[in-house]
C-alpha cells in the first residue's frame, strides 16, 4: 500500500506537472487583480473580514505575492520555499471561504477577477478547487527527489 | 533556516514589486481605503478614482426634498433587471454598462442644464459615481449622487414605482 503511494508521490513528472499547474494559475489569477486593484480591493472589503486599514495593502501586495511564487514555481527557482508560500495562501483561502460559507455570508470570491454570483454553490466548488491545488501543492513540498526542468539545478534531496 | 532565507527573499520582491508597480501604474490606489460607509460610499480610492464626494448627498430627505420640486431628474444607474423591480417614482433607468448604447437617445430627451440625481443600491456601490462621471464627460452640468441608493429612498417609505 505504502510503495505504490510513493511512487507516485515521488514521480517527478506528477511533481513539474503540479508546479506548472499551479504556477499558471497563479499567474492567471494575479494578472486581473495587478491591472485593476481598486476592484480586487472592493473585493476583499466583499468578504467582510479584514479591518479597514487593511484592505488596501493586501489589494496592493497580496497579487504580487501570487506572481511571484508562480514564476518561481515554473522557472524552479526556490520551488520548495515558493510553494510552501502558495500553500500558505490556499490554506488561508480555505479558512476564509469556509468562515464566509458557514456564517452565510454572500459576497463574490474574486479568485480570478471573475465576477460569480457569490452564491453558496459557487463557494462550495471554490473550496473545492482550492483543496485540490493544496494536494498538488504539497506534493511539490514533499518530493524528495531532482526536480525536473529547472532554470537552474541545485542537488536533490531535502536541500531543493 | 534555508527555507526561511528564501521565503524572506520571495516575500521581499514580492512587497517591493508591488508597491513600485503601484504607484507607478495609472490604476494605482491608496495605501488605505475609504471603507467606512458611514463616511460615503466606499472605495479603494484609486489615481483613477470616479468616488467624488462633493457630488455625494449623503441624507435621503435631502434627496427627497429635492424631489418635491419636480425639476430634478431620478437617473437609476442599476441594471435593467433591479430598475423593473423597483425604482425612484419617475426615474430614469441608464444602467452603466449600457451606457455607451443608451446615452444618445437620453441627449434627445434631457436639456444638458437639467439637475440630475444617479442611485444605485448603496454605498458599497460606485456605479452611480460611475455614471454621474461619464454623464458630466457628456456635458451634463448638474450632478449629484444619491449615496444610499434605492435602498435608502425605499425604506423611508418614498415614493417608488
Amino acid at each position: 500500500m505504502i510503495k505504490p503511494v510513493q511512487r507516485i508521490l515521488q514521480n517527478s513528472w506528477l511533481e513539474l506537472a503540479a508546479r506548472w499547474i499551479l504556477g499558471l494559475t497563479f499567474i492567471y489569477a494575479s494578472y486581473n487583480k495587478i491591472l485593476f486593484p481598486a476592484d480586487f480591493a472592493k473585493i476583499i472589503y466583499g468578504y467582510d473580514l479584514f479591518p479597514n486599514a487593511l484592505i488596501n495593502l493586501i489589494a496592493i501586495i497580496l497579487p504580487f505575492v501570487e506572481l511571484v511564487t508562480a514564476l518561481a514555481l515554473i522557472s524552479g527557482v526556490y520551488p520548495r520555499s515558493a510553494v510552501l508560500v502558495v500553500n500558505a495562501l490556499l490554506v488561508a483561502f480555505i479558512i476564509l471561504l469556509s468562515i464566509n460559507l458557514i456564517r452565510g455570508h454572500e459576497f463574490d470570491c474574486g479568485c480570478f477577477a471573475a465576477n460569480n454570483s457569490g452564491s453558496t454553490a459557487a463557494t462550495e466548488a471554490t473550496l473545492i478547487r482550492d483543496f485540490i491545488y493544496l494536494a498538488l501543492g504539497l506534493q511539490v513540498f514533499y518530493y524528495r527527489r531532482t526536480r525536473r526542468w529547472r532554470l537552474w539545478q541545485t542537488r536533490g534531496g531535502v536541500e531543493n | 533556516m534555508k527555507t526561511l532565507k528564501e521565503v524572506s527573499i520571495i516575500t521581499a520582491i514580492s512587497v517591493v514589486l508591488a508597491f513600485g508597480v503601484n504607484y507607478f501604474s495609472p490604476n494605482g490606489i491608496a495605501l488605505v481605503g475609504q471603507w467606512d460607509i458611514s463616511q460615503g460610499v466606499v472605495s479603494a480610492v484609486a489615481k483613477n478614482d470616479v468616488v467624488m464626494d462633493e457630488l455625494e448627498i449623503s441624507d435621503v430627505s435631502h434627496a427627497k426634498a429635492l424631489f418635491d420640486t419636480g425639476h430634478v431628474l431620478f437617473v437609476d444607474a442599476r441594471s435593467f433587471e433591479d430598475f423593473n423591480a423597483g425604482h425612484v417614482k419617475g426615474a430614469v433607468s441608464l444602467p452603466v454598462g449600457h451606457f455607451a448604447e443608451q446615452i444618445d437617445g437620453f441627449l434627445e430627451l434631457y436639456d444638458l442644464d437639467r439637475p440630475i440625481i444617479a442611485y444605485c443600491s448603496g454605498r458599497t456601490c460606485q456605479d452611480s459615481h460611475h455614471l454621474a462621471q461619464l454623464l458630466m464627460e457628456r456635458g451634463y452640468m448638474n450632478i449629484s449622487v444619491m449615496i444610499d441608493g434605492f435602498p435608502g429612498w425605499e425604506a423611508e417609505g418614498y415614493p417608488v414605482d
